[in-house]
């Protein structure tokens, strides 16, 4: 697991893609806790929305395109070595779950960095590191990162995961925000599926999104052991 | 110790049965030859044993552990039948990578020792993009024996190789069985399996139809011996004696001085013809045995 883990953590930093989004997540952590004072006397702020103003770039970039990104980066971790029949490699000698979670630590620890780099960027305007803003973040790329992973072993075809990447990456913030905030009650009950709805609380609830990307994780390690390689 | 054991192993592709129940055991320190013609099942079968898919029906062990075992394939080595390589990984980046992998990181030393076994030692900080085919199969070979395994599958080790490396992948293999080591190979090359296996198996529409050394497989495939023996001349006082000898002691008899050309049904026999021609007061010169071969053995199946 950690030699997978390892190589994919390394492979993830070499690219040009790679490069673009972290410059992205870095100049939008920037850019947006610096000029964050001008937007807080722009609109009107709660008392608890002004403290975390510095955050709101970074968050909505996150929480709009986070998907997106994630699998733009990783939609073909292992479809691609399956297709390739590089995964041969692998499933002949160490077990599935391993190269499953070793891909899966890998790519969050990428997040988990670029995240962590972001964050402190951002508070050296703040004046503060918001420890409890920095864990829902994390959580909701943990969510991410495990749905690109279930796509990946679910879809076999790489070109197929870009595709359904794309889609569901630009269709799930705006639905996670619709079943959140609608009132009706044919699909209101949905929100519980969404992180969104963990997210907007000022509690500790959104510790259940890490329950749902364990369940992510099982289901695609349940597939991931059946499949031919 | 038995190194494979098989218990009536199965695969189905939906209601295609591609591997029809295979029994079947490797002792440990054999090369044992798997043969079979196109889609007869062969590499199927390879890849329930590594793990590479999931066995419909039955039970198998490697190493004396039942599978499917994690913990065995850090002992096993495999270079499965068609594999792409990592394109921008070069050969030693391959088999620091693997080997760590399978719990045995290989130092540099190491490395390159293994590429200069496949004759690799030249190309080893070189992109895989760039190798040829058979360079690509030269380096599945040595990630195969990177960690040191017990027990090596080997799918088609010499196709596509040039007779020089084929030669240089069959000392290989030969080395490590003096090693103590186990080899299970397919190949389409019968002159190769005939050459290095200890034992082999023929396979035909997912089934086994025949198994086992090649005397015993010339002795399943031929029930009669053809022998020609050349001899110094024989006294004419003694050729109506040996004539008539030679006629009791097997069929098909030719007499063309200096040659005998007679079949035969047992090995002993040639030993009594030797005897009966040098009582005749004349010499063998030269005894030539017509034996089956594994062309004409696996053709027959």
């Amino acid at each position: 697991m950690y030699v997978i883990g390892k190589r994919e953590f390394m492979s993830l930093f070499k690219g040009v893609k790679s490069c673009i989004v972290i410059a992205i997540l870095l100049l939008t952590s920037y850019y947006s806790a610096k000029f964050a004072n001008i937007l807080a006397t722009g609109i009107e702020l709660s008392a608890k929305e002004a403290e975390n103003i510095h955050t709101v770039g970074l968050l909505g970039l996150l929480f709009l395109l986070g998907q997106l990104f994630i699998a733009g980066l990783s939609h073909d971790t292992i479809n691609q070595e399956t297709h390739e029949r590089t995964m041969r490699f692998l499933v002949t000698r160490t077990s599935r779950t391993s190269i499953l979670l070793g891909k899966f630590f890998g790519i969050w620890m990428f997040w988990f960095i670029c995240l962590t780099v972001s964050f402190l960027l951002i508070s050296i305007f703040a004046q503060k590191f918001d420890l409890f803003i920095f864990s829902q973040t994390i959580s909701l790329v943990t969510l991410q990162i495990s749905f690109t992973i279930l796509l990946s072993v679910l879809i076999p075809k790489p070109g197929f995961t870009m595709f359904l990447g794309i889609v569901f990456g630009l269709t799930f913030p705006i639905l996670g925000f619709w079943v959140v905030l609608t009132s009706n009650v044919w699909v209101s009950w949905t929100k519980f599926f969404t992180p969104f709805y963990y997210l907007d609380r000022e509690d500790f609830t959104f510790l259940v999104i890490f329950i749902l990307s364990g369940i992510m994780l099982f289901f695609a390690n349940f597939i991931f052991k059946r499949r031919e390689c | 110790m038995i190194a494979i054991e098989t218990k009536q192993l199965k695969k189905s592709y939906g209601s295609v049965p591609i591997v029809k129940g295979i029994d079947l055991f490797v002792e440990k320190g054999e090369i044992f030859g798997f043969l079979g013609r196109n889609g007869a099942g062969k590499s199927t079968f390879i890849n329930m044993l590594t793990g590479i898919i999931q066995p419909s029906f039955g039970t198998y062990s490697l190493l004396g552990v039942k599978g499917p075992n994690d913990q065995v394939k850090k002992r096993v080595g495999v270079m499965p039948d068609y594999s792409t390589l990592y394109g921008s990984l070069t050969a030693i980046e391959h088999l620091k990578y693997l080997s760590a992998l399978s719990g045995q990181p290989a130092g540099m030393e190491w490395c390159l020792e293994v590429l200069k076994l496949v004759g690799l030692e030249s190309h080893a900080r070189k992109k895989v993009a760039k190798f040829s085919f058979g360079m690509k199969k030269k380096l599945g070979i040595a990630l195969a024996i990177i960690h040191d395994p017990e027990l090596l599958f080997l799918d088609e080790p010499t196709s596509g190789l040039d007779a020089e490396s084929a030669i240089q992948i069959h000392t290989l293999i030969r080395g490590l069985q003096k090693r103590g080591k186990t080899i299970f190979m397919t190949s389409h090359n019968l002159a190769e399996v005939e050459k290095l296996c200890t034992r082999i198996a023929i396979m035909k529409e997912g089934r086994i139809v025949n198994s086992g050394t090649m005397d015993e497989l010339r002795a399943l495939y031929r029930s009669t011996i053809k022998v020609k023996i050349k001899h110094s001349p024989v006294p004419n006082s003694e050729q109506l004696n040996l004539h008539q000898w030679l006629e009791s002691a097997g069929t098909d008899l030719e007499m063309n001085d200096p040659y005998v050309t007679i079949t035969v049904k047992d090995e002993k026999k040639i030993a009594e013809i030797i005897r009966a021609i040098q009582q005749c007061r004349a010499d063998v010169l030269r005894v030539e045995v017509e034996e089956p071969s594994l062309e004409d053995i696996f053709l027959d199946e």
